[in-house]
């Protein structure tokens, strides 16, 4: 049988990465006890916030454990969170040896982000859709491309860059204002309300939103108020990025926006 | 028309699946679920005119395909319900609150402000109704699709 420090730190280390790459507390809390429990570890305790793991194992025995993670709120990943929730499948169901388990979480750890060129190209395709969802015309969409383009290699960079997620909003979203208003103002045809809704969409708090709703409904409000006030000032950054563009462009060009 | 939104709509969810790096395997239901979440809010609206009662609709309808199509392909309900919900986040609710509070129509400024919380908070419940239906219903829907599909 292993030691209570060997698998408490594959079942944290599990827990890291699916919190890290955008998975809820609850899954996480759920997974780590299922680890455990499949290498045979009966008493424990684990506590999962959206940026926090404790967990603890065996405290009335020889080889009492306890471990804690510090977790910052990251990026979204969602092959990660797959092939870690397989991999915690085929633990449960002892299909697994320790040794194994570890290489298959290095493994998926390991899973590559989507490539820059090709993330750039598919913000610039789902911006480009959004605008159209929301009522552009094809000229419009065909702007929001470019918008959307620009908006994930800007942030690409900004994130190489570890600026702030504040500064990343405010300067994505007006970046992407700026863009449509100099291009409203060469064809004045150009609907550039259109536009900067559609291209805005890559930094709107969806996943914040839907985290932070899933976590208070299993009754982890904490991580849940953690999530929602992301999100709400998420949407404050992208409404002053966008607000300090058409306030300039306004004095600029003379209330004929 | 509604065939276009459907196609566009998916294409848009896929993009965005894409950007979060979801599996390559499961792109095809990722779009799918963005796309019948946004025709359920369009036929919604064909019918009631309140936006918000449409993203309730349309928030309800899509977790619980999310979590059908999580039962059945056996993966979190996360990848899906994440790329799914994009469509109907209400960032042009954001744009127009921001866009009359500068221009200085406090009228229209509070009244898309107030529009976008209860945008929110439809969201908010149409998952939480969305999730309150037991485990166990998705469970058995999804092996006797197993089933169906293995068998013939």
């Amino acid at each position: 049988m292993a030691s209570t420090k060997e698998v408490l730190s594959l079942a944290v280390e599990t827990g890291d990465a699916l919190l890290r790459n955008g998975a809820e507390v609850y899954r996480v809390e759920d997974t780590v006890m299922h680890i455990l429990e499949s290498y045979e570890i009966e008493e424990y305790d684990v506590y999962v916030l959206s940026n926090g793991i404790f967990a603890s194992a065996n405290e009335n025995k020889e080889d009492a454990c306890s471990m804690i993670r510090h977790v910052p709120l990251g990026s979204t990943h969602l092959g990660r969170v797959t092939a870690l929730n397989q991999l915690s499948r085929e633990i449960c169901s002892r299909e697994c040896s320790l040794e194994e388990a570890w290489k298959r979480l290095e493994a998926c750890k390991q899973i590559p982000t989507t490539g820059t060129a090709a993330a750039a190209f598919f913000c610039g395709v789902g911006c480009n859709c959004f605008c159209y969802l929301f009522g552009g015309a094809l000229p419009d969409s065909a702007v929001a491309f470019f918008c959307g383009l620009a908006l994930k290699i800007l942030l690409q960079y900004l994130s190489a860059g570890k600026v702030s997620k504040f500064m990343t909003n405010i300067v994505g979203s007006a970046l992407v204002t700026l863009i449509s208003l100099g291009v409203h103002l060469l064809a004045p045809a150009i609907l550039y309300d259109k536009i900067i809704i559609g291209s805005i969409m890559p930094l709107v708090p969806g996943i914040a939103l839907t985290t932070s709703i899933r976590d208070f409904f299993n009754g982890d409000y904490l991580s849940g108020a953690i999530h929602m006030i992301d999100a709400v000032l998420t949407a404050f950054c992208i409404a002053v990025g966008v607000g300090t563009i058409m306030t300039i462009y306004r004095y600029l060009i003379g209330g004929i926006l | 028309m509604i065939l276009a939104q459907f196609f566009i709509c998916f294409l848009a969810t896929l993009s965005f699946a894409i950007l979060f790096a979801a599996p390559k395997s499961e792109l095809f239901f990722c779009g799918l679920t963005g796309a019948i979440g946004w025709i359920v809010y369009l036929i919604f609206l064909q019918f009631y005119d309140s936006i918000p009662l449409a993203n309730l609709t349309a928030t309800f309808s899509l977790t619980v395909i999310c979590r059908l199509i999580a039962s059945l392909r056996k993966h979190p309900v996360t990848v899906y319900l994440i790329s799914g919900i994009f469509p109907l986040v209400p960032g042009a609710g954001i744009y127009d609150t921001s866009y009359y509070f500068i221009m200085n129509d406090m009228g229209q400024c509070s009244h898309y402000g107030m529009q976008t919380i209860k945008v929110a908070g439809a969201i908010v419940l149409g998952i939480i109704f969305g999730f309150a239906l037991p485990q166990i219903w998705f469970n058995a829907l999804g092996q006797l699709l197993h089933a169906a599909r293995s068998g013939n």
